[in-house]
């Protein structure tokens, strides 16, 4: 699946969830899913509510453990990526510490490694993500759209070798959520990250992504994946473009039978 | 209701409790084992008397401080011990619990002998103190929220970086509680032990007042001793705000 | 079943095995400190000793729970209808509760004499404060855009206070109940013991006065078993209810 002269990062063999509801019954999150992700590579899942996307991000972060299949992140089980603190992660809960201010919270990733804090880049990452000067508020003065994005922050501060994302940006407006946008695809052309984006918009997967993964409804199942062929770097403007509204469109159609039907 | 009007009410109803108490013992209408308020703040303010009011509440106080101590520090140590090893949880949890339902009185005869009867208050105050922190933070330590536990996991941190970071700043306010709350009972955990037979104390003077019908001096005794714990726990109760507006 | 029954209770077995272990290595004389299993033997061989007393404490402390629930639950309505009662009342309950309660005991003791009526104020005592700033807390709780339903449905305050305010604070209120009812039977205990009335705790001082030691502790151990059995009973009532009533 993944280009040939690509080495994995991240890669998923004939993957089954299964979670137990009570006694009797189970419910299948996510069926045979085979994927696998090149290193560097920008990956978009998009798929209707509740087709097990956070739960791929789960697995990969090492949260779940599959019921059936091989989960491997930088060659290993992902518990061993997370234990080696490389790993970057910012779920829709922010889960943010409330009684620490913002800059320890983003700083905490080092505490948890052990390693001296470095505050140059926890001010610079505050600065990408547009919060300087909310230092020292407490994560309970700060809005939702504020949280979304001191989480972003946090996700990068160790210079992660794979970044997992589900939907970091709902929280945010249009114009924030553009802005962000570019800060990411710039952060991810200087640092390689490999990086796995879930999100709802089909136009920030297409702006994103090197390939778009299309997930069918639950049981989850991956339906199609769509490369994506714009050049890098690429500019807002690329979202004018015919090939992008038609790339958009067939996307979106995709997507459509699964959403009405889920 | 606005902060100042509460205030004013609030303040009515402890005047009126006051002027109630006042009136009921002037006229006797509950008797002669009612003083009127008058009286027992007379007695309370001879300053012939304060050598014993004060040696007698240095001693309570003191035991009840150790009793305090040991309790808060016992309770923490079984909490975290069972906090990282869970599988002593059930039997530590059915035990605590035991031991603190078991009756002051049967208890009293076991620590006469096991701590004489002067270390009998402290012993009584650190078992329910003990019981009230070892609940709270035990439960406290499971408090952090499941994304923030996921997180912890996603960061790679291991046992120890988990609780520092994680669990025992969630645990805080629960702990702050239970401390309010301790305070209370480590003072009545150490009158209740002064009647097992301590050589002094107000628990003491309380009992003795009771038995040889000293009215004034047992009301004052009792004023004091609410006197005392009422102030603490405005103190506590303090405490335990500003930890909760910090750690939540 | 049987590993998970040993998991709960191999605390108290350990408490126990000490407590023989204690007696006999400590050589106490039996007058001091019964041994466990002669405590266990007592209760088996002669339980009609206990029945009386047993009868009496749990009577005196229902009706004291009662009273003081009543009380306490009757206050707090008060305290809702009027909120000049309310503010009145509010700084004199967190008074009260933080005084310690055993220092009252010796004070309605002169008040009412040494007999039962001390015992059931005493047990109504304990249970007035608690089920007051539970139930004030409770009826507070009302979510209040219903109130409004209500008010705007021209509903009086009896009515609002009978669908809405009363069943809302059923969950705080058994809550109050789970705290106080264990503590009855203790605080009645105790309150027998000074007084010399009937019930366990004067069964503990007789016994003790007669050094029948594994009676009274025998008397002890049927007062703990009756706290245990009622807080469980309890906080289950009180899951229950969680669960209908939120």
């Amino acid at each position: 699946m993944s280009p040939p002269s690509l080495k994995s990062a991240i890669e998923l063999v004939g993957v089954s969830k299964d979670y137990r509801l009570d006694r009797s019954t189970s419910v299948k999150a996510l069926d045979g899913i085979d994927l696998a992700i090149g290193e560097g590579e920008f990956v978009a899942l998009i798929g209707p509510s509740g087709c097990g996307k956070s739960t791929i991000l789960r697995l990969l972060a090492s949260l779940e453990e599959p019921s059936a299949g091989t989960v491997k992140v930088a060659g290993g089980p992902p518990a061993a990526l997370a234990a080696a603190h490389r790993l970057g992660v910012a779920f829709q809960d922010h889960a943010l510490l409330p009684w620490l201010p913002v800059a320890r919270n983003v700083a905490l990733p080092f505490q948890v490694a052990g390693r001296a804090v470095d505050q140059a880049k926890v001010a610079d990452l505050l600065r990408l993500v547009g919060l300087t000067g909310f230092e020292a508020a407490r994560p309970s003065q700060l809005s939702g759209g504020m949280r979304q994005r001191a989480s972003i922050a946090r996700s990068l501060v160790l210079d992660p070798e794979v970044l997992l994302l589900d939907e970091p940006f709902g929280a945010l407006d249009a114009v924030t959520r553009r802005h962000m946008n570019i800060e990411l695809q710039r952060i991810w052309q200087e640092r390689g990250t490999t990086t796995l984006l879930v999100t709802h918009s089909v136009d920030e997967a297409l702006f994103l992504a090197d390939r778009v993964v299309v997930m069918s409804k639950r049981p989850g199942r991956i339906l199609a994946i769509h490369p994506v062929p714009f050049a890098r770097p690429r500019l807002p403007d690329i979202m004018r473009a015919e090939e992008f509204h038609h790339l958009a469109d067939r996307l979106t159609l995709a997507l459509e039978p699964e959403s009405r039907a889920a | 209701m606005g902060r100042a009007s509460q205030i004013v009410y609030g303040a009515l109803g402890v005047v009126l409790f006051l002027a109630g108490w006042e009136v009921i013992g002037q006229y006797r209408l509950a008797g002669l084992t009612w003083p009127p308020l008058s009286t027992v703040i007379e007695f309370l303010g001879t300053s012939s008397r304060w050598p014993l009011f004060g040696r007698a509440l240095a001693s309570t106080m003191s035991s009840a401080a150790t009793g305090f101590l040991i309790g808060v520090s016992l309770g923490l140590v079984l909490a975290l011990g069972v906090h990282l090893l869970p599988r002593l949880r059930p039997g530590t949890d059915r035990l605590a619990a035991m031991v603190n339902a078991i009756p002051a009185i049967a208890l009293g005869p076991i620590l006469i002998v096991t701590f004489d009867r002067a270390g009998t208050p402290a012993a009584l105050a650190a078992i329910h103190v003990f019981f009230l922190v070892y609940v709270a933070v035990s439960s406290g330590l499971t408090a952090a929220q499941r994304a923030q536990q996921d997180l912890l996991t996603v960061l790679g941190a291991k046992r120890t970086m988990r609780l520092k970071l994680l669990e025992a700043p969630a645990a805080l306010p629960a702990f702050a509680s239970s401390l309010k709350v301790a305070l209370s009972a480590s003072i009545l955990g150490a009158i209740l032990g002064e009647w097992f037979g301590a050589p002094r104390g107000l628990g003491v003077i309380i009992l003795n007042a009771m038995e040889n019908f000293q009215i004034p001096l047992l009301w004052s005794a009792v004023l004091l001793a609410a006197g005392i714990s009422l102030a603490l726990f405005g103190l506590a109760t303090w405490l335990e705000r500003a930890v909760h507006r910090r750690f939540r | 079943m049987t590993r998970h029954g040993l998991s709960q209770i191999w605390g108290i077995l350990l408490l126990f095995l000490a407590w023989q272990l204690w007696v006999t290595a400590g050589a106490y004389n039996a007058i001091v400190i019964p041994r466990p299993l002669d405590v266990l033997a007592d209760l088996v061989t002669d339980p009609s000793a206990y029945l009386e007393p047993t009868a009496a404490t749990v009577l005196v402390a229902v009706l004291g729970l009662a009273l003081g629930t009543l009380l306490g639950a009757g206050l707090a309505i008060a305290a809702w209808t009027s909120r000049v009662l309310a503010g009145m009342l509010t700084p004199l309950g967190l008074v009260f509760s933080s005084v310690p309660v055993v220092c009252l005991i010796p004070v309605l003791a002169r008040l009412f004499g040494y007999d039962e009526r001390t015992v059931l104020a005493v047990v109504a005592v304990i249970t007035f404060f608690p089920c007051f700033v539970f139930t004030a807390a409770g009826l507070r709780a009302t979510p209040p855009m219903t109130a409004e339903l209500f008010r705007s449905l021209g509903a009086g305050r009896a009515k609002v206070l009978h669908r809405l305010a009363l069943p809302a604070a059923v969950p705080q209120m058994m809550i109050a109940l789970r705290v106080t009812a264990a503590q009855s039977i203790l605080a009645a205990m105790v309150a027998e013991f000074l007084m010399g009335t009937g019930g366990l705790g004067n069964l503990f001082a007789v016994s003790h006065t007669d050094f029948k030691m594994s009676r009274a502790f025998g008397a002890s151990l049927v007062a703990m078993v009756l706290s245990t059995v009622v807080y469980a009973a309890t906080a289950r009532a009180e899951r229950r209810v969680r669960e209908r009533w939120t």
